[in-house]
Formats: C-alpha cells, structure tokens, sequence
C-alpha cells in the first residue's frame, strides 16, 4: 500500500530523511518512531503529498505516485497532521461538509455518511457544535473523522495522541484500532508504549534513518535484551557476596551492583525472562529485606541510546552508578556450591521458620513447594522495625485485612516498592 | 474549477462568519454614507459629482490600501499559522484552485461593499436625480478589478510570511507603492534621465520610452480613464487581468516554494 525507496529529503544543510527505504503492505497497522526530529513527519508530509522529496528512488501510496500523481494519492489518503487543522469557525458538520465537497462527495452520499462517520469518532451529538469550541480530545476526532470521511484505503496519522490526557489518549488508540480492520494506517509517535499498543509493527527513525523495522517486543529484546528486574534489598553480607549469590541463580546472565543507599543495596539483574521469583525466594531464604523487586523496561530513550551510540544498556539505566562497584558482574564461578531457591537456608543467625498454613498461590513464586514464608525484618532502620520483631508475619497477606498485619518494609517486597 | 469554488465558498463562509468581517462593513458603509451624504451637500445636489466622488475620491483610494490589505492577509498567512494550509494543501484540489478560491472570495467580498455605491445611485434614482448609469455600472466594474489587483498583491504579501499583521503590512506599502508609481517615478526620472543621456533629442526618447513603462503600470489612470467614464475598454480589462494573473501566478509559485522549503 505504501512504497518508499531511498528517500531523501534535505531542509537546506540539514538532512532530515536519509535515504529511507521501508514497505507496507494492505492492512497492515505500522507506526513510526523516534525522538522529535527523527524524520517522522517530513516521511509523512511528503507521503501526503505537503512536501516535496528531494530525492526519491519509489513513493508510491495506495497505488498512485506520489512525485507524480500527487492528486491521485490526495483523494486516496485520509491525512491527519499532528496539529489537528480544522477552521476554528466552521461547525462540525460544515468543517465535515468541507472535506467532502473537495472530496467531491455529492449530497446525497455525504447526507449518509457525514453521521455514520461522527458516529464512528464518538461525536455524533457535536455536530452542530463551533470547531473552535470543541476539547483537544474531542477536535482530534473530529479530525479523524474528517480524514476518514472519503473512506480512505490508507490513512496516515501524525502523532494522534500527543496533547490528549491519558483517558483520551486511551479512546484515541481504542478509535485507531478500530480503524485499523479494514484499512492500512501509518501513524507517528515518539512513545514507544503508544506505538506498541496500536501497531503491530514498529519501523524506527534516528537522523533520518531506518534503524529498526518489525515487532516492538521483539526490538526490544533484540535492542535492549527485553529488561532487567531491579532489586534493593539490605542484608548482612556485602555487596559482592550478594552479587554472587544473585548471579548463581539459574538463568542470571549478568548481576550490576548499584548504588548503595544507605544501608540498602541495589542489583540490576539481566537474564533469562522474568528473574523475580528467583530472586525473590533467594531474599527469603538468606533473610535479606527486600525493598524493591521489580521489572524494568528499558524505555525508548535507552534503547535509542544503545541504537546510536552504541552503549551499554547498564550504564544508561543507572547513571548515577559509579565507582568499583557498578561494574556489572557476571556471574561468578565461586557461587556457594548447592544453593538453589527451593531449599531454604540458614544465614545470619535468624531462623526461617515454615509457615503451617497459607494460601497455596505465592506473590513471590517461590519454585518447588514450599508453603508460605514466615519472616523476619532484618532492617533495624526500616519503617517495619517498629513493630514486635518477635512475631513472626506471613509473608502472603491475609485476604480480609490486607494491610494490616505486614511488616511495611516487607510486604511489597515483591511489586514495585519505591518508597525512599 | 470545482475545487476553486469549494475553497472560494468555504472562504467566503469563513468571513461571514467571523465579527470582523461585519465590524468592517459596518465602519466602512457607515463612514461612506457620512462621506456620500457630506458630497452631496458640498456639490448642491449634482448627482453625478457626488457618486463619482465617492467611488472614485481620496477616500476610495484610502479604502483601497487598507481593505484589500486586511482581508487578504488571513488568506494564506492566517492559515500558515493555524496549520490548516497543510490541510488545505493535502487535499485533492490543486495550489492554482486554492489560490484562485481565495483570491475569488476575498475580492467578491470586496466587490459586495462596492455595490453599497450601487444602492446610493439607486436612491438617487428614485429620488428624482436620475445619475449616469453606465458611469456608476463601469466604475463599479472598475473598482472590482482594482480590488482584484491589490487583494493578489496582498496575497502574495500573504505568502511570503506566516504573521498575517506583518502580510497586511507589506501589502499596505506595496499598494501604497503602487498607487504612487507615477508620482515616484517622475521624481526618478528628473534625476535619472539626464545622467544616462545627452542630447535633448536622447532625453526626450528615454523619458517617453519610461514614461510608456511607467503608464503600463498606473493603475489609478487605467481606471479613471476607461471606466470611470463608463466605457468597459477590453484593453483596459486586459490590463488589469494581466497583472493580477501575474500576482496570483507568484502566489501560487510562493505556495509551492513552501513545498521545497518545508
């Protein structure tokens, strides 16, 4: 449906597309990204026929050539640009009108579709409403119907959620998938989640330049091998000695020792898939108190980074991780022989006692069959030490009082705990 | 052809619509009234006096420089600002069609206040001062081809930026300046005509052949000496075509200039 070979297009000195080249097929549902300045919408104005390429091998949209049938693409596309144009000082239903006269609709088909479309937007009690007067929510579609008027085979969207709040920029994304049945649509967004959620395929743009082309899941295990699991605990031993157990997990390719915050330690793991659970059961079984377990994404940004400069996803994920310890370690050869997460250890001289009783589901996935944990806080600085150190506390909270009997520091070990 | 009157349409809806449209009419017919009713006391009642002063007058030609100015600086730059003119530009409708549309609409719009002189003739009529029609018809006719040649000139004015107070300024001087074309070109031509000759017999060769030049762009004589007097002279109807096709001729290379320069 949309066919560009070395594209190139200059502003002056400043090359803004770089001898882009990429294929979409019909129906399919592809979104552009990169940072502001990528080359997203120069790619997209040229497609929609608003700029002129400098240089251009093939450009073909729905089957027309753009160079040099500019018209043909204009009434096959329904076009979006980012800022929305719509006369502030039609109403809807004429700013509507509009588009399908210079569609050459006649009034007949337009009396028929005019409605279907406001409906299919969501805007069908709007249209006698000023265009000016509409919410930036409700003028993005409203321009979403207005590109969709002629019923395009393509329709091409330059970031159609930026500006919107997050419950618009939901319904928008609901709207374009929607959409995206019965059409090919190329849309253009700077965040990476954005993109994930509508398109099934992600053509990434750097300076101009295709630098990643296929599914967002997985560019980013091939960019940024997926993720990394975040893990803040406090505990006895010392920081190479906790690395090293980490790192003897099974499936732990590499341990980042972080910052240390006080008392509190911080990892970065990498390895096979989610290393939560693993990691989760070690804190328990070597009675460190955990205070944060969580799953990193590496975000657009890093995974930028590491496209262009070629860097390390470690060091851009913890900037501030400096000094001998925030080598990543890999994993050591010199792990405590027989360690393994499902066998409960003894360590700094606190028992961990088996709980008899508790929900068979465990938040922290313990492997094997363990039952739920009984543990103590380790941390006599933490929130948690106040209470009675000599009781022992289930780690899986009881369903009717869910807050109440946990140990703060201890209970949302397991999810996202980021107090500081 | 269609898409020039979709745009000239949607153009003229767009003024109607917006107040300073009517704030303009209604100064602009309210102060003309004034001043047709004041020209009609200053010349006892001499119908014909009157409605060629006031189509014609000091204050026709003051209304020139600034209306065209000012209905003309949205056209292009206004859109620019607001991003529509991406919009417009990526619709199936050609720059020549887009560019005639507008330039269709401002200056109907233009043509529609003119014909309030229409009205005054028609009262006149009735009154039982019957004035000279063909006069009134052709420099009605006239004042629509003026306006024509200024609302193009401002539109090019309106490509060349994206402010439309700083488009409607350009396009002030610039009809400014080409009202005065025959006032500031005798004044160059004093200087420069003895330099570059002579012999007399040079001198006066040059200052005609300059002076022929000069004639060909005079508007205000074009107008006054054909229309005002209620002959339509194709020649002079030519003359001001042929310069308005020029103007929008740039504007729409200007529009497609924005293509290049992104």
């Amino acid at each position: 449906m949309i066919e560009v070979a070395n594209l190139t297009r200059r502003y002056g000195a400043l090359l803004a597309v770089d001898d882009l080249s990429f294929e979409i097929g019909r129906g399919e549902v592809v979104g552009f990204l990169g940072p502001n300045g990528a080359g997203k919408t120069t790619t997209i104005r040229i497609l929609a026929g608003y700029l002129a390429a400098t240089k251009a091998g093939r450009l073909v949209v729905a089957g027309h050539d753009v160079q040099r049938d500019s018209m043909g693409v204009r009434r096959s596309i329904g076009y979006l640009p980012e800022s929305v144009p719509l006369y502030p000082e039609l109403r809807v239903e004429e700013m509507m009108r509009f588009q399908g006269r210079l569609h050459r609709m006649d009034r007949q088909a337009m009396r028929v579709r005019i409605p279907e479309v406001l409906e299919r937007v969501g805007v069908q009690d709007r249209g006698k409403q000023l265009v000016g007067t509409l919410s930036r929510g409700l003028k993005q579609r409203v321009g979403l119907a207005v590109a969709l008027l002629p019923d395009p085979e393509v329709l091409i969207l330059d970031e159609p959620t930026s500006g919107l709040d997050p419950i618009q920029r939901g319904e928008v994304r609901d709207l374009i998938h929607s959409l995206a049945d019965d059409r090919t649509v190329l849309l253009s967004s700077h965040i990476l989640a954005e993109v994930e959620s509508v398109a099934p395929r992600v053509i990434i743009l750097h300076e101009g330049q295709k630098v990643a082309d296929g599914k967002p899941a997985e560019l980013a295990a091939s960019l940024g091998g997926g993720g990394h699991v975040a893990v803040e605990v406090m505990g006895a031993a010392s920081a190479e000695d906790m690395s090293s157990l980490i790192g003897s997990l099974p499936g732990v390719e590499s341990v980042a020792t972080g910052e240390r915050v006080g008392i509190h330690q911080s990892f970065e793991v990498r390895g096979e898939g989610d290393l939560r659970e693993d990691i989760g059961a070690l804190a328990m079984t070597q009675s460190w108190a955990l205070r944060e377990l969580s799953w990193q994404r590496p975000t657009l940004e890093q995974l930028f980074t590491r496209l262009v400069t070629g860097r390390g996803l470690d060091e851009l994920a913890m900037p501030v991780a400096s000094g001998p310890g925030a080598a990543p370690s890999s994993k050591p050869e010199a792990g405590p022989a027989g360690l393994s997460a499902d066998a409960p250890v003894l360590a700094s001289g606190l028992e961990l006692s088996q709980g008899p009783t508790g929900p068979s589901a465990l938040p922290l996935g313990t492997p094997g069959n363990a039952g739920s944990k009984i543990i103590y806080s380790l941390n006599p600085f933490d929130r948690g030490a106040s209470r009675d150190l000599s009781k022992p506390v289930s780690v899986d909270a009881p369903p009717e009082a869910p807050a109440e009997g946990l140990p703060e520091g201890l209970s949302d070990g397991a999810s996202e705990e980021t107090e500081s | 052809m269609i898409g020039t009157f979709v745009v000239a349409r949607r153009e003229l809806s767009g003024l109607f619509m917006a107040p300073f449209t009517w704030i303009v009419l209604l100064v602009v017919l309210f102060i003309n009234g004034l001043l047709f009713s004041s020209f009609l006391y200053q010349t006892q009642g001499n119908v014909t006096a009157t409605l060629s002063e006031s189509m014609t007058g000091p204050s026709f030609w003051l209304w020139m420089i600034f209306l065209p100015a000012l209905l003309s600086m949205r056209l292009v730059a206004e859109e620019s600002r607001s991003g529509t003119l991406e919009y417009l530009l990526t619709a199936p409708v050609s720059d020549a069609a887009v560019v005639l549309g507008k330039f269709l609409a401002a200056t109907g719009f233009l043509a529609l206040l003119w014909s309030s002189s229409l009205i005054y003739a028609v009262t006149l009529d009735y009154a039982g001062g019957p004035p000279d029609w063909p006069a009134v018809i052709g420099t009605w006719f006239g004042t629509i081809l003026v306006s024509g040649l200024f609302v193009s000139i401002g539109m090019l004015a309106s490509t060349s930026t994206s402010t439309p107070l700083l488009a409607a300024f350009l396009s002030m001087v610039s009809c400014l300046m080409w009202i005065a074309i025959p006032f500031l070109a005798a004044n160059i031509m004093a200087y420069l005509v003895p330099l570059l000759t002579s012999t007399a017999a040079e001198q006066a060769v040059l200052a005609e052949r300059m002076g022929s030049v000069v004639a060909s762009m005079d508007a205000l004589r074009h107008f006054s000496r054909s229309f005002q007097m209620g002959i339509l002279d194709t020649a002079e109807i030519v003359f001001f075509l042929t310069w308005i096709s020029f103007f929008l001729f740039l504007t729409a290379r200007s529009i497609e200039a924005r293509r290049w320069r992104g």
